[in-house]
């Protein structure tokens, strides 16, 4: 396969695989009292950077991983290489995305449910004589699936062009087309500019490409249901659908074994060690401290503007739509995450540097706002626009003025949606690494570049330190955001019920 | 007289601080009016004496006045923990002793930072000092984008070795000034003990290895500059050292050359890791999976590698070194400034203390082992015969081939 083709079919395949597995777990789950705790441990599960699922699962299940030498040693001899997960592969690559977009799209489908009759619909199912999960595919996932277009669409351009991730654990023979195009956007042959500029427009047209499979994936998959539904035959996906009742234990599971991979790591663990041998010893750790304070702050610092300042121009944009009474479309405000990041970015940085702009942090904190916006703008829409007016009248005829009751009721209303918006805009910007690096020209340093460039050179256990650190400020966002909403939720809370 | 000069200098030093700055610019007159005599006469036999003559210039004396204060961006790959520690002791010594800021940004590639000054073409630059060589200097040289005459400026830069290393020139493109050799890289293979014979390979012996060890065998993915080099090393030992090599490949000698690499590589690819379908990214990465026992071998650069990893206990003491019986291609990696660089006389300070005497030993002593450039830290237990590098116009065919052959 050529390098456009293996790109093109990871990028369709991945977040499509990761539609189907989510609407399955969601369905297991939806009316069910394990809703809660899914829906308490989405964020925090969302939270796990892309490059920490992907390192952590070849660290695990690769041939010599930890997993597939504690078999080994189980069986007492070298396993075959054919079990374990190659180290570089679509395989790889594809199973990386597919499982890191899973809660993703239950983030998704979890907003929408609360906008859909979808206990209605399973109603009128059973009368009409269908099983419960027979519904769900014929009469929900039809919905499901034309109004998570912008999400599908958003999780493809983000396969199409990422760049860190399909260096490490992608195929090389082709090389996936980010890192062609990455290595001719860096090049410095007049062919590698021309290829440059060319590339760029192939990555455009492949992204419309990607667009055509979505509505031929949904038109598809439409005419196979409605078959299926008139002809009576028995749906196999619904058979599977039951597997995913243990979706949540089993990525919990598998995120804690990352984790735990990675402290393991970075605390001495190395692929030489037998359990006997190894020196544990916190070395790592306190060497890497003091030379990790500054990429922590300068991390710190852009995610927490770039999130305030994401979530509040969101705030701005659904308000100003309300008041006009003219809406956008969503994908004029979701730009940022549904084009691939690496041409924009590559645009960006000409401009920046004909502006002949500084390298300082209020530059990257601006390259931030697009995409903390645009995932801000996902989350707080729905709330939004579902808010229950009634307060609001009721307050009018109180005669409070209407930035009175914006503040006091709208805004008082929405804050467990901003928390989780907040966090949510948080971990995008702490993630970023292709707008930090080449805006920052490298001299501002972040967790993760630093990660990355760390990474380049496959010294697993300082990977692990620079991983952890990166997938825990995160976690610590999405934290402090539930801890804060649970203590709003206890006066009130019109957005969940 | 090393003695002399170097005390006398420092006494210098010591008597200058308080003065002020005629009275300064006089005594550099003074000492330099004292130590032109010695120096003149001992240059050829003592770089040392050299290099403090030059230090004591008024010029340089300048240089580092100004230097003060001044951070200097290090762009430098990121990706070897022995060799950020370094630049971390470099830095802390750098702060101590000229009161400059090195910060050592680090990049997954350096053809990141190329780039970049290609963009920025000559403007104030983001970038004061890099770690460079081959095809990227010769790139950066072409465009004028570096500053020059480097080595008049750089006092250190007579410690050079250059009688006893080929130090002029980078890939067979002459320095000539716009950068100074910081180190060493000879090519050599980390791989199992028993998997050849000798301490040497031919391309016969490694075919062997990997018919008995299919899957082990892998090199990094070309144009990575380890694997451009491993196929030079090939090219080299299957033609015979053909002298066409090292001058310009006309299309004749490139028909009748390559074919003979492609045809041993047909044979090889299908016994190597992933049977050819997938390459190692970098040498680190084949190093990692020469650690997890995934490969029974991996390239390398430094000859001191192997024992510094095994002194840390991260390659069994069941790796040995070997490298190809042609000699082991040797050039050397350099540092350069930009032209543009905001902080030139800072990343020359910098320059000029990674080429002393005590950062050439830490770096070889410690735990990069990267064999030093300078003639009082010479270190020939280490050093592997040394085999020339091909006339730099192979490289690119040597890669093209490859990409259009095997990589798509």
């Amino acid at each position: 396969m050529s390098s456009v083709t293996s790109t093109l079919f990871l990028s369709l395949s991945a977040p499509l695989l990761a539609l189907y597995v989510a609407f399955m777990v969601y369905s297991q789950y939806r009316f069910n009292p394990r809703w809660q705790a899914l829906e308490k441990r989405l964020a925090p599960l969302l939270s796990l950077p892309h490059l920490a699922v992907a390192l952590g699962l070849v660290y695990l299940f690769s041939p010599g991983g930890m997993v597939y030498s504690a078999f080994a040693g189980i069986i007492g001899h070298a396993a075959p290489d054919w079990l374990g997960l190659p180290r570089k592969s679509l395989l790889t690559m594809i199973l990386a995305i597919s499982i890191k977009e899973v809660p993703f799209f239950l983030l998704i489908f979890s907003a929408l449910g609360r906008q859909l009759a979808i206990k209605d619909w399973l109603l009128q199912g059973r009368a009409l004589g269908y099983s419960e999960s027979a519904s769900w595919w014929l009469l929900v996932f039809p919905i499901m699936l034309k109004q998570s277009r912008l999400a599908l669409l958003a999780a493809m351009a983000y396969t199409l062009s990422v760049l860190d991730i399909s260096l490490l654990i992608g195929p090389n023979i082709p090389e996936l087309y980010a890192v062609a195009l990455y290595n001719w956007q860096t090049g410095f042959t007049s062919a590698d500019q021309a290829n440059a500029f060319l590339g760029n427009l192939l990555l455009l047209i492949m992204l419309a490409t990607l667009i055509t499979g979505i509505y031929l994936h949904e038109w598809l998959v439409v005419m196979r249901l409605r078959t299926n539904a008139v002809m009576a035959k028995p749906l196999n996906i619904a058979r599977l659908s039951r597997v995913f009742t243990a979706w949540l234990g089993f990525f919990s599971l598998l995120t804690v074994a990352i984790l735990v991979t990675f402290l393991l790591w970075s605390l001495g663990w190395n692929s030489q060690s037998t359990l006997s041998s190894i020196n544990w010893s916190p070395a790592l750790w306190q060497d890497e401290w003091f030379f990790m304070q500054g990429p922590l702050l300068n991390s710190l610092h852009i995610a927490f503007f770039s999130s305030i300042l994401g979530v509040a121009i969101t705030l701005l944009a659904l308000e100003l739509q309300q008041q006009s009474q003219r809406y956008l479309p969503d994908y004029i405000w979701l730009l940022a995450i549904l084009l691939p990041q690496l041409s924009m970015v590559h645009g960006w940085r000409i401009a920046h540097s004909d502006l002949s702009a500084s390298y300082t942090t209020s530059w990257i904190i601006l390259t931030h706002i697009p995409f903390t916006f645009a995932y801000s703008y996902l989350v707080l829409r729905g709330p939004f626009q579902s808010l229950n007016r009634h307060y609001e009248l009721v307050a009018a005829s109180f005669g409070y003025t209407y930035w009175q009751r914006w503040w006091q009721i709208r805004f008082m209303l929405l804050r467990p949606a901003l928390l989780s918006a907040l966090a949510i805009a948080f971990s995008v910007s702490i993630a970023q690494y292709i707008p930090t690096l080449i805006i920052g020209a490298g001299r501002i340093t972040t967790i993760t570049t630093e990660a990355v460039a760390i990474a380049s050179g496959n010294e697993q256990s300082i990977t692990a330190v620079y991983m952890l650190v990166q997938a825990i400020l995160p976690f610590i966002a999405f934290l402090i955001a539930s801890v804060l909403a649970q203590r709003i939720r206890g006066s009130f809370d019109a957005t969940h019920h | 007289m090393m003695w002399l000069t170097s005390k006398s200098a420092k006494a210098l030093g010591a008597v200058k601080r308080p003065t002020n700055a005629s009275g300064l610019l006089t005594l550099c007159f003074l000492s330099l009016l004292v130590l032109l005599p010695f120096a003149e006469v001992n240059a050829q036999d003592n770089p040392s004496s050299e290099a403090s003559k030059r230090a004591n210039s008024q010029q340089w004396q300048q240089t580092l006045a100004s230097a003060q204060g001044e951070t200097v961006y290090f762009y430098a790959w990121g990706g070897s923990k022995p060799v950020n520690d370094y630049l971390r002791w470099a830095a802390k010594e750098v702060a101590r002793r000229y009161k400059i800021r090195l910060r050592h940004v680090k990049v997954a590639d350096i053809s990141e930072a190329v780039s970049r000054l290609k963009v920025e073409n000559g403007r104030n630059s983001a970038i004061d000092l890099l770690w460079i060589n081959g095809e990227n200097f010769n790139f950066l040289k072409s465009q004028h984008l570096l500053l020059g005459d480097l080595w008049q400026q750089i006092p250190n830069s007579a410690l050079l070795a250059t009688k006893k290393l080929s130090l002029h020139s980078d890939f067979g493109v002459p320095m000539d000034g716009f950068e100074v050799p910081w180190g060493v890289g000879q090519f050599n293979v980390m791989a199992n003990k028993g998997l050849f014979d000798h301490e040497t390979l031919t391309p016969e012996t490694l075919l062997n290895a990997a018919k008995q060890n299919p899957g082990r065998i892998s090199y990094p993915r070309p144009p990575e500059f380890h694997g451009t080099t491993f196929l030079k090393q090939l090219l080299v030992a299957l033609s015979h050292d053909d002298k066409r090599l090292y001058e310009s490949a006309t299309p004749t000698a490139q028909n009748e050359l390559l074919p003979l690499l492609w045809n041993y590589l047909d044979r090889l690819h299908p016994l190597t890791w992933q049977q050819g379908k997938a390459f190692p990214s970098s040498n680190t990465e084949q190093l990692s999976l020469l650690q997890q026992h995934q490969l029974a071998l991996a390239v390398s650069f430094n000859p001191n590698q192997l024992a510094k990893e095994q002194s840390e206990k991260r390659i069994p003491d069941s790796v040995e070194r070997v490298y190809f019986a042609q000699g082991a291609i040797t050039n050397s990696h350099n540092l350069a400034v930009p032209k543009g660089a905001q902080n030139p006389n800072g990343a020359k300070v910098v320059i000029n203390f990674l080429l002393s005497e005590q950062a050439q030993r830490q770096k070889l002593k410690g735990n990069w082992g990267d064999p030093s450039v300078i003639t009082p830290v010479l270190d020939n237990a280490s050093t592997l015969p040394a085999q020339q590098e091909l006339h730099s116009s192979w490289q690119q065919i040597i890669e093209d081939s490859w990409q259009q052959k095997y990589g798509a």
